[in-house]
């Protein structure tokens, strides 16, 4: 019947089904079998199955087309389909080779002269006819889409590709208004769908990039009525392939975009989208849970950054999916890159907890990274580290390198935080110990070597602190400004100031313009140890030349809102330039450069301590003093004027010594390489009659005079 | 930039062929310089490649008097969009050997300078200086063409989050130690946009090189062999690759390009196999430092490659029985309309 109805329409006269009138096209009827008339087309179709096994396709299809009156591209298609579904996909390919899928669209389509019609009654009449032709549509669209995957099973992707749009091509045109919903019968939708989601496939195997990404997207965009599922395995492969193609795809061109919608401008773009509108879908229980999905987004998010968008999506997942140990760690690995180490760490100690999983070795080492960094936690690390190595398997060195690693790191960070001389040593001691053991495991990590030399210039080693610099400057090619800094600050500390000059400068040609700030001042700082103050304003200039023009480049962008620690700041070399204008005693234009520090920074301690020294040496001692104080109370720990208010109580007579030793002991808990603290300690002991204590303290002095950086190692 | 003057400018494919043949002498066979189309034997042919990438392995490479460097940095300079796609070839080869040398500080002033011409094409392609690639992530509050969504008539579009996928390229005359990994990286992300046009076996000496870098071995190299390599590095005949300084800056897009070669189009289980194994030695890589967006990275596709992929759904057919019913309900029909 299908064909009959068909064949009326575009009055073709190929096919002897042409004298029914078309009248009496019902699908209901056609349904309706007669026993007698299915008794004989199963023995018809019976015997064209043992023809087509025979090859003799000319045959069976005329058999066919006489026992069941069917037109020439119908008959094809059914034996083609038999012979696909047979698994001879050659011989499938040699029949439907014979249709011509141009003729039989044009067949279907609504001819030119019902367009005018109005919508209404057009709407009638394929209502009417619709059943019967879109059944004929149907067995022809699914042989050429059968076609199509013969091709692609030997293997020529690009001729299936071509078959398959052909396909795509003729349904749009039969359906010029898109495919609706109700009125499509169920096969003809199972092609349309697998076409659909074929053809990128095709187009990915043949080569063919651009006609790909077109593809997914006409599977995306048009209305081809597909359900939850193809969709979203068509989602998911768009976006793996727009996430890894590696092509550069235009983005979609969408001009009937309403107002305020995300339209992608790029491949990463459009792919996170993809991936987002697939986790909503699961999440509204329109798919299965696809591991995969999360994976890719994990990627693509981790890759551009933002770990704090993808905490977010990994929270959402409902529960039942991750264990939620690892979930904790998943979203502690997030927030960490975030740097909201707070968060993450929080997240790690419910996992390390004794009831959930307090041996998993990723999440001690985590934790214990994250307190790695921060004096207040780093005792917490150290258990973390401790338990790592403690659990790590004995056989993997690489891992337990890494947990001895993080433990030095910590013990360290604990050693500076200690409350006691003893403790400290003991903490010192053990943090050599365990990065020495690590670097017995991984001679090549260069982070370890470097953790190694700050922490022998720290302990003022400084003959295996200048050879980890080395080592360290040799791993990394000279790639790391941290490096060469720490090497320069350790031969400054050795008092080899030329040497420590050669290496500034060699740094300074490894370094692009923008950051060599720290460099310079390092530079500066040199030339003011070995005494060559102008030298030293020189340097100083050229720092400052940089900073501002640094300012007002980026200014504008960043708002001063991240401070980079790897900038110097403006107000620092002002700061430097006026300790070196007051120790040249050329006071007038010390205190101009702290005017111009004060402004950009109002309550500094540095800035007051420097006030309070340049009052000092004009002998103003109370408002010297007034200085200090208010620098101590800007920053509680200012070791510089603790030791400044001690040394200058010390000088007050006997009744203030108890308190100036308090002022400098106190510095020296803090900070217990300070040479200047040791100094005014020893003279306060002499003062009180203490001599050998005195004389102690007086060595201590001496000989951190020989081992003092220009800059604070803790500033690298 | 080399200083000898080659032989003749290079102003089209067949001019980089007969250039390439002058430089590599033997090492080429003779058909290739009578191939039809010079560009795509620059780009595709294995023994082109072969010849090239070897020498460019081989003691000695990356000199300032490299001839081959030489011929990179005309052939890509020539802004002949297939030649330059014919160089993008051996970026994986030049890189790799450029970084494993350059830790060691050796005189590679012909590396630096095919390097750094690739550097200022990425540079002047990002279009204007100081401009940064982003990404605008999608709230999935605003509609998009692939979805719906209730947005109240005349409210405001929800805020996106903008994300740095690749820093502004300022411009470099020169190669400074602090600013490879950056120059380098800026090099794979060019390597990376032209991924697909990119034959398999340059993909596969990038999996190669990235192993070296990372230093560290995979767990399916072998079981009993330490996960770091033993302390002694030279090997008496052979260069070792080693192991390099990986700044998030590097392996970026280290990471993007191993991605593409584990999960992208190509069906080769080879590549998916060595980037398998390169993805993993970055992972542990990685761990070193516990550096979290590589972790996050890395793992997901240590993960992703060992998830099978769907396969495309098969037609589907009712059964040949019911097929039969199908013909004969056809027939029937058409029988029915006749009386």
């Amino acid at each position: 019947m299908a064909a009959a109805a068909a064949e009326w329409d575009s009055g073709s006269e190929a096919a002897p089904t042409g004298e029914w009138p078309p009248a009496t096209a019902s699908p209901v009827k056609g349904k309706a079998a007669l026993p007698e008339e299915s008794d004989a087309g199963a023995s018809a179709s019976g015997s064209s199955e043992a023809k087509v096994d025979d090859g003799n396709i000319q045959e069976a299809e005329s058999s066919l087309r006489e026992g069941l009156s069917l037109n020439y591209e119908e008959a094809r298609a059914l034996l083609g389909r038999l012979e696909y579904q047979r698994g001879n996909v050659e011989a499938a390919l040699r029949v439907f080779d014979g249709i011509d899928l141009q003729a039989a669209i044009q067949r279907f389509q609504p001819s030119v002269s019902e367009k005018p019609l109005s919508k209404r009654s057009n709407k009638l009449r394929s209502d009417s006819s619709n059943s019967g032709s879109q059944h004929a549509a149907s067995l022809v669209l699914e042989a050429i889409y059968l076609k199509s995957m013969s091709l692609q099973k030997l293997g020529k992707a690009m001729e299936a590709a071509k078959q398959c749009k052909s396909v795509l091509d003729a349904v749009e045109s039969i359906f010029q208004c898109g495919i609706p919903g109700v009125m499509v019968e169920q096969k003809l939708q199972e092609t349309v769908s697998k076409s659909v989601e074929l053809l990128p496939e095709l187009w990915k195997q043949a080569g063919a990039y651009q006609e790909a990404l077109a593809s997914y997207r006409r599977a995306l965009l048009s209305q081809w009525n597909l359900d939850d599922e193809c969709c979203t395995r068509i989602q998911k492969r768009f976006a793996v392939f727009l996430l890894y193609g590696g092509v550069e795809a235009s983005p979609p061109s969408l001009a009937s975009q309403t107002e305020g919608s995300f339209v992608p401008r790029n491949n990463l773009e459009e792919a996170i989208l993809l991936l987002m509108i697939l986790l909503k879908k699961w999440f509204l229980g329109k798919t299965h849970w696809d591991p995969s999905v999360m994976e890719h987004l994990t990627f693509a998010l981790s890759v551009c950054g933002q770990t704090s968008v993808l905490a977010k999506h990994l929270e959402e997942v409902l529960p039942g999916i991750y264990p939620r140990t690892e979930r904790w760690y998943s979203l502690a690995l997030c927030y960490f890159a975030a740097s909201h180490n707070e968060a993450a760490l929080n997240l790690l100690k419910r996992s390390l907890n004794k009831n959930e999983s307090p041996n998993d070795i990723m999440a001690l080492l985590l934790a214990a990274k994250i307190c790695s960094s921060s004096y207040l936690l780093a005792s917490e690390g150290v258990d973390y580290a401790r338990r790592a190595v403690k659990d790590v398997e004995s056989s993997d060195g690489h891992l337990k390198s890494v947990a001895l690693h993080f433990l030095g790191s910590c013990l360290a960070k604990k050693s500076r935080v200690a409350s006691s001389d003893h403790q400290r040593s003991l903490l010192q001691t053990e943090a050599l110990k365990s990065l020495n053991e690590a670097f017995s495991l991984d001679r090549h990590n260069s982070e370890l070597i470097y953790d190694m030399g700050i922490e022998y210039a720290e302990q003022r080693n400084l003959h295996a602190a200048l050879k980890c610099a080395k080592e360290f400057i040799d791993a990394t090619g000279g790639s790391v400004s941290k490096g060469w800094r720490l090497l320069s600050l350790v031969l400054s500390a050795q008092q080899r100031y030329s040497e420590a000059e050669v290496v500034t400068d060699a740094a300074l040609d490894e370094t692009a313009k923008w950051e060599q700030g720290p460099l310079l001042r390092i530079r500066a700082k040199l030339k003011v140890a070995q005494s060559l103050p102008m030298e030293a304003v020189e340097a100083y200039r050229t720092l400052l030349a940089l900073v501002q023009a640094q300012r007002k480049a980026y200014g504008s962008i960043k708002n001063g809102a991240e401070e980079d620690e790897d900038k110097v700041s403006e107000f620092e070399v002002w700061q430097g330039l006026a300790n070196l204008y007051s120790s040249l005693s050329y006071w007038r234009d010390a205190e101009i450069c702290l005017q111009k520090a004060k402004a950009l920074k109002t309550y500094s301690a540095t800035t007051l301590h420097a006030e309070g020294n340049i009052h000092e040496v004009r002998e103003k001692i109370q408002d010297a003093l007034a200085a200090y104080f208010n620098a101590l109370s800007t920053e509680i720990e200012h070791v510089p004027s603790k030791v400044s208010i001690g040394a200058l109580l010390a000088k007050k007579g006997p009744k203030y010594l108890p308190v100036a030793r308090c002022f400098l002991s106190d510095a020296l808990r803090l900070e217990p390489t300070n040479r200047m603290a040791w100094f005014y300690l020893g003279k306060v002991h002499k003062h009180d009659g203490r001599l050998v204590d005195a004389a102690d303290c007086f060595q201590a002095a001496s000989m951190l005079e020989d081992s003092d950086p220009v800059e604070s190692f803790r500033s690298l | 930039m080399p200083n000898d003057v080659p032989p003749q400018p290079i102003h089209s494919a067949k001019d980089a062929l007969d250039a390439l043949a002058g430089i590599l002498g033997g090492a080429l066979p003779g058909s290739i310089a009578t191939a039809d189309d010079p560009a795509d034997a620059l780009l595709n042919d294995p023994d082109v490649a072969s010849a090239v990438t070897g020498r460019l392995r081989g003691a000695g490479s990356g000199a300032g008097n490299d001839t081959l460097c030489r011929w990179l940095y005309d052939a890509f300079r020539a802004n002949v969009p297939e030649l330059q796609l014919a160089v993008l070839r051996f970026v994986p080869t030049l890189a790799g050997v450029y970084m494993c040398r350059a830790v060691s500080r050796k005189p590679l002033a012909g590396f630096e300078a095919v390097l750094l011409a690739l550097y200022a094409h990425a540079a002047a392609q990002r279009g204007g200086a100081g401009e940064a690639e982003t990404v605008s992530l999608p709230n999935l509050a605003n509609p998009s063409p692939y979805h719906d969504a209730k947005v109240p008539p005349k409210a405001k579009p929800a805020e996106l989050d903008v994300a740095v996928l690749s820093p502004p390229l300022e411009p470099h005359g020169t190669m400074r130690a602090t600013r490879r990994a950056r120059i380098v990286g800026a090099v794979l992300e060019l390597y990376h946009g032209k991924l697909s046009r990119m034959p398999l076996s340059s993909k596969m000496d990038f999996c190669e090189f990235c192993v070296a870098w990372a230093g560290t071995h995979s767990k399916a190299d072998d079981d009993d062999k330490p996960r770091l390599p033993p302390a002694t590095d030279a090997v008496a005949g052979v260069e070792k690759w080693r192991r390099v300084p990986l700044p998030w800056e590097l392996f970026q897009p280290v990471v993007r390009i191993v991605a593409h070669c584990l999960l992208g189009p190509s069906r080769s289980d080879e590549l998916k196999a060595q980037a398998a194994r390169a993805a993993e030695c970055l992972y542990w890589r990685a761990i070193e430092t516990m550096d979290a967006p590589a972790l996050l990275a890395t793992r997901s596709l240590m993960r992703l490659s060992q998830m099978v992929e769907e396969p495309i759904p098969e037609p589907s057919f009712s059964g040949t029985i019911e097929n039969m019913a199908e013909l004969e309900a056809m027939r029937a029909n058409i029988l029915n309309t006749k009386n």
